[in-house]
């Protein structure tokens, strides 16, 4: 009687022990899950920055695929103009101070403007307007987005100055047109990406403010959206590299409306 | 009808009554609050009409929220709010209406409704873990199969990016949830969507609900408080009059939403505050920020009624601006726009220079008719998908 009262209080020992194990592993298991939830949040939180949110839960839900899609956006180009001699004057760490500088000053005033950064190319980058969400008013707000890069720049080059660095000078290129918009890349590094003619335009007459001596063009299909409201001076069509016909510009010399 | 969705499954022990959950809940509420920006509220509380104060309080269960002193000086904007934070659903399981809450709150970062929402499901029973897995993914939650569906779809409707469509709806129905239901699944949602966007665009402090729900003394009264809480169908209205927006408000049919939003809509036109031109244009401005075609069609409707042109208003939504416009109606369309996706500091500082630059009363009335615009052109999704 004894063994058999020994064997069930050990029979019972051994099971509560197994019970407060399986418990055990299945609350780390929870927090296991708790935790990966939580990273699986925050990474989608972080690449809805880099890409339209239905793209980014189509990642999550069916992992990476090759779909893409055509939209028409508002494409802006912008680089520094004479940055390449600059940089050779220039010790390293003060180059990419200033270069740094540039890039955060811009990316404030792109965001506030509804930008999205898409790529830095060298001391340039190009920003999309309406390839995250849907946005009516794109190109006014591309061209705004330019305006106010001009003033930052303005004031980014008085506090250069003040430092006795060398001041810079951009120059900014603005076309609207349909691009194919997807994930780019290969299996080590892909990004959400746009292609397409509209992007070599944008960067064309972004080359072009120097021929014309200054500092934003549009093409003439960006302002046939824009408001009447900006102050634009025709210069003409002119023959760029890569398309096949003259690309006709304006320049922007301002807005005539109220900003809050 | 339409009572697809099986009850809530909260634990009995409460929100706070089981030891290791109650410190994680805690960090884990304190870090999403942390998440969400919010600035310091500038605007003074002021003293609540009496009888505005008892037609609030017949809807919040006795108190006065801080919307309703912030805000009093405009009182359709109390009324609207009050009228939003009341579950009144006749075809939706009325579990669904603070998880709706909750989610959609938490999607649109708005501290103040997350934090009170909250609580309100610790106070029916929901643990914070429970609760913490819903705010995190809907597919980790305890949830039936329809109220996951449902809060999908409520997700989207707020999103609006894009807008639900008919599979969206699709998928309600092979849940088991009623037209009529859905209906009032999107109406929770964008009356979510109105109280976020109000409480948001002032900053509204959030009231610390979470710490009176910890008391030991609450957790002793909280079933009775759960009670009081927990909300049960009303009986379906009538079908509200014709009036603009009317082909949104028929989507809702005789849901008690319809009668709500008719009232607010009605209200907010009627205010003498702001001209009906300027509301009818931002609601218009919002109507396109959203791609909904519906929404800015009848606000031009009635505003050719009110002389204005569809030439003009062309210029005018084409540009969100116009040399026709007069110096608040240049400020206020282009600030509807930006109230429809926005980083919480940028809107609220946006709003304070708007108030610097117009009167109280004036920026208090533009912030509502945003909100309100930024509800009806969601839920006119219904129109799309049904």
């Amino acid at each position: 009687m004894l063994i058999l009262v020994t064997a069930l209080v050990a029979a019972a020992a051994v099971l509560g022990a197994y019970a407060w194990g399986v418990r055990a592993r299945a609350r780390e298991v929870e927090r296991r899950l708790t935790r990966a939830s939580q990273e699986l949040e925050s990474l989608q939180q972080a690449f809805s920055r880099f890409a339209p949110s239905e793209v980014v839960e189509s990642i999550i839900a069916q992992g990476i695929s090759t779909r893409s899609e055509t939209k028409d956006v508002t494409v802006l180009f912008a680089d520094l103009k004479g940055f390449t001699s600059l940089a050779e004057t220039l010790e390293p760490e003060r180059l990419v101070a200033i270069l740094n500088g540039w890039f955060a000053t811009m990316g404030e005033v792109i965001a506030a403007h509804r930008g999205h950064l898409a790529k830095f190319v060298g001391d340039g980058f190009l920003v999309l307007f309406g390839a995250l969400e849907p946005n009516p008013w794109q190109t006014n707000d591309a061209v705004h987005a330019a305006l106010a890069m001009r003033a930052a720049l303005a004031a980014y080059n008085q506090r250069l100055a003040a430092q006795g660095l060398p001041t810079l000078a951009a120059g900014i290129g603005i076309h609207r047109g349909p691009v194919v918009a997807g994930l780019l890349g290969n299996a080590a590094l892909m990004e959400y990406g746009v292609i397409g003619r509209s992007v070599n335009v944008a960067s064309r007459v972004e080359g072009l403010t120097r021929v014309h001596d200054t500092d934003i063009l549009v093409t003439d299909a960006a302002r046939a959206h824009l408001d009447g409201r900006f102050r634009l001076v025709p210069k003409g069509a002119s023959e760029v590299k890569g398309i096949p016909e003259p690309v006709t510009t304006f320049a922007v010399e301002g807005f005539d409306g109220p900003r809050l | 009808m339409g009572r697809a969705g099986s009850q809530p499954t909260p634990h009995p022990g409460g929100s706070t009554s089981h030891g290791n959950g109650a410190i994680t809940a805690s960090v884990s509420f304190a870090e999403t609050a942390a998440s969400m920006e919010w600035s310091d509220c500038w605007l003074a509380p002021t003293t609540v009409p009496p009888d505005l104060a008892r037609e609030v309080r017949q809807k919040t269960g006795g108190v006065t929220p801080p919307w309703a002193t912030h805000l009093a000086s405009v009182p359709w904007v109390v009324r609207a709010t009050a009228r939003f934070v009341e579950r009144r659903v006749a075809y939706m399981p009325v579990e669904l209406w603070d998880l709706i809450g909750l989610v959609v709150s938490q999607d649109n970062s708005c501290r103040f409704c997350y934090g009170a929402t909250r609580a309100i499901l610790s106070v029916l029973g929901y643990q914070d873990d429970q609760i913490d897995r819903l705010g995190r993914d809907v597919h980790l939650a305890d949830l039936t199969p329809p109220q996951r569906v449902a809060l999908e779809f409520a997700r989207k409707v707020s999103h609006a990016n894009p807008r639900p469509t008919s599979a969206d709806r699709a998928a309600l129905v092979a849940a088991g949830l009623s037209a009529p239901a859905i209906g009032e699944i999107a109406y929770t949602a964008v009356a979510s969507v109105f109280c976020n966007k109000v409480c948001t665009f002032f900053a509204l402090r959030p009231i610390p609900l979470e710490r009176w729900v910890q008391n030991p003394f609450f957790r002793l009264v909280r079933p009775f408080a759960a009670h009081a809480l927990r909300g049960t169908h009303v009986a379906p209205v009538p079908i509200p009059a014709p009036g603009p927006c009317g082909d949104v408000v028929g989507a809702l049919g005789d849901a008690p939403g319809a009668a709500t939003i008719r009232a607010t809509i009605d209200d907010a036109l009627a205010s003498p505050v702001l001209p009906r031109r300027t509301k009818l244009l931002m609601l218009a401005a919002i109507g396109r920020a959203l791609g909904c075609e519906r929404s800015e069609r009848e606000a031009r409707e009635v505003l050719a009624g009110e002389g204005l042109a569809p030439t003009d208003v062309d210029d005018i939504l084409a540009n969100l601006g116009s040399p026709r416009l007069d110096r608040r109606d240049a400020l206020l369309v282009p600030f509807a726009r930006e109230t429809v996706r926005y980083r919480n500091r940028v809107i609220q500082d946006r709003v304070r220079e708007l108030a610097q630059v117009l009167s109280l009363d004036e920026a208090i009335e533009a912030a509502g008719i945003a909100s309100l615009a930024n509800a009806v052109a969601r839920l006119s999704v219904l129109l799309e998908t049904c």
